[in-house]
């Protein structure tokens, strides 16, 4: 282990956490833009966290102190994941053994868990109904999220998603396989369900649609702030996650230079901007569905995963 | 046999048409809009078509290309064309009576996805057809046709039963084209003159059910008349 990697390490932490609200701000910019609007502009989740952490705090009464430790935990645990994935680098840094693809996932659902906890914590209505409407999407998106982590598994024969992307660089054949299309159209699916996007969210809190927002309508000031970055920044690991391993394995650092580590987070820009340019256009095309119908989409990416695992024990 | 010596990449292109065409059936079962069955139907057509050209190229049997051709013709154009045409005729656009919301059908399609990988798996072993193209076409084939029968077991509007025996009859005719392309030719001009004449006879049907019974849906056909 030697201070270059243990740096890169911290590096990757640092990436996610001060690029994230740069990603939310071009994905609502693409919104507007494609509705024909001119949008608030792409820093403006930055200018939004800094007023947001100069605002004092006001809890409810009926809070615990579940209510002040839900944001810091979710927080913790959206810093933990970058630990674990390629964010610049292409090799395992010092701590990246701590877990695999399961064990990032697993970091992340404690992350929306929490939140989900806190939500029902303040006994408030609208919490109690953001709480339920999320577990509800959780349950059928969790053994899907499972199912897309076996299907990688079985195609790379590993959990690490370091060789997944290897592999994925390395190899055409496996890179064309149906079983690695299948996956990416699964995933893509679970990224719109887990980043708030399904045909059926509404991501402003001004409608009765939301499910996301509606678990945080009673936190304000620094608390809210520490929630709405850590929500950016599971969309950034999701997205990580679905460019670096996935769809667009090319691009990180391989030597580890600095250099070469920042050239690899500009290139996860340029990725994300595609991949946000498609979520966008998906998201702004399909028509919205009745809420109760939030099983079809789970239902389509859990059957493209099973065929992605029939397709990888063909091959 | 063709499957037998065939390069990676044609392997590889012949399980991503086999698959794309699985796909298509398992779009039919989750959508409710008879439209949207028959686009992916005829679109499932041009890719077995696709497949029949190419496995003619491949294996060198140039009366195939006369088949693809067929198919691209019959299956994917006038087939639809005629279902289209009853569709819009009686004014029917969507399953209205579902027994099966479309989210549990795509699942239990998946299950015998399972299935049919499990008994092909097991035919492959007997047979020793240790390709996995082999027993990718199998297993499509079996799956195409639990399909079919599955859309029309839980389907109640004519129209989606007509397309339901055609997806059936589709998955058949994939199995034949991957597994014994050298069918003689006669006997694949005879299946689609037959699904022809299926297809007009169902119109006929459905237009009988819609003067006499007023509807187009099995589930008012409950009287039983000498």
């Amino acid at each position: 282990m030697s201070a270059r990697d243990v740096l890169l390490q911290i590096a990757q932490v640092v990436t996610v956490m001060s690029l994230a609200p740069l990603i939310q701000g071009v994905i609502a910019q693409f919104e507007e833009r494609i509705q024909r609007g001119r949008g608030p502009g792409v820093l403006q989740p930055y200018r939004d966290l800094w007023k947001l952490f100069h605002k004092g705090v006001v809890v409810p009464q009926t809070a615990s102190w579940l209510f002040w430790a839900a944001p810091v935990i979710a927080f913790t645990a959206m810093l933990t994941v970058p630990l674990l994935i390629p964010v610049l680098t292409n090799y395992p840094l010092p701590l990246s053994d701590m877990g695999d693809i399961l064990g990032g996932g697993l970091i992340l659902t404690l992350g929306s868990f929490v939140l989900v906890l806190a939500g029902l914590d303040t006994s408030s209505a609208y919490g109690g109904i953001g709480s339920s409407r999320a577990v509800m999407v959780a349950i059928l998106a969790e053994p899907t999220l499972i199912v897309v982590f076996v299907g990688i598994t079985l195609l790379a024969k590993a959990m690490l998603p370091f060789v997944v992307n290897h592999l994925l660089v390395e190899n055409w054949a496996a890179y064309w396989s149906p079983a690695h299309l299948f996956v990416v159209a699964a995933f893509f699916i679970l990224l719109l369900v887990e980043t708030d996007r399904m045909p059926i969210h509404s991501s402003s809190s001004f409608e009765i649609y939301m499910i996301e927002e509606a678990r945080i309508l009673e936190y304000s000031g620094p608390l809210l702030g520490l929630i709405r970055w850590a929500s950016m920044m599971k969309q950034f690991i999701l997205y990580t996650i679905f460019c670096n391993v996935l769809v667009l394995p090319w691009g990180l650092s391989v030597e580890g230079t600095g250099l070469g580590a920042l050239g690899a987070a500009g290139g996860l820009v340029i990725k994300f901007i595609l991949v946000a340019g498609v979520v966008v256009t998906v998201e702004t095309a399909q028509s919205r569905l009745r809420f109760y119908r939030y099983q079809e989409p789970l239902a389509a990416s859990f059957l493209l995963a099973v065929l992605s695992i029939i397709s990888t024990q063909m091959s | 046999m063709l499957i037998e010596h065939l390069d990676p990449v044609a392997s590889s292109l012949f399980s991503l048409l086999a698959i794309a065409s699985l796909l298509l059936a398992f779009v039919m079962l989750g959508s409710g809009w008879l439209k949207n069955y028959l686009y992916a139907f005829a679109a499932e057509s041009w890719v077995i078509a696709i497949i029949s050209a190419a496995s003619g190229f491949y294996g060198h049997y140039p009366e195939l290309y006369v088949i693809a051709v067929l198919t691209w013709l019959f299956r994917g154009m006038l087939l639809p064309y005629l279902i289209w045409r009853i569709i819009h005729r009686l004014d029917v656009n969507r399953e209205i009576h579902v027994i099966l919301q479309p989210s549990m059908s795509l699942v239990i399609g998946a299950l015998f996805v399972m299935f049919a990988l499990a008994v092909s798996n097991r035919v492959a072993t007997v047979f020793h057809l240790q390709l996995t193209v082999a027993v990718l076409a199998l297993t499509v084939m079996l799956s195409m046709k639990l399909i079919g029968f599955l859309m029309l077991a839980v389907r109640h509007e004519a129209i989606s039963q007509i397309l339901g025996l055609l997806v059936l009859e589709n998955g058949i005719f994939l199995g034949s084209q991957v597994l014994v392309p050298g069918m003689p030719l006669l006997i694949e001009m005879v299946i689609l003159f037959d699904l022809l004449i299926v297809v007009v006879c169902f119109g006929v049907l459905v237009r009988y059910l819609k003067t006499h019974a007023g509807t187009t849906s099995s589930l008012d056909l409950k009287r039983l008349v000498g």
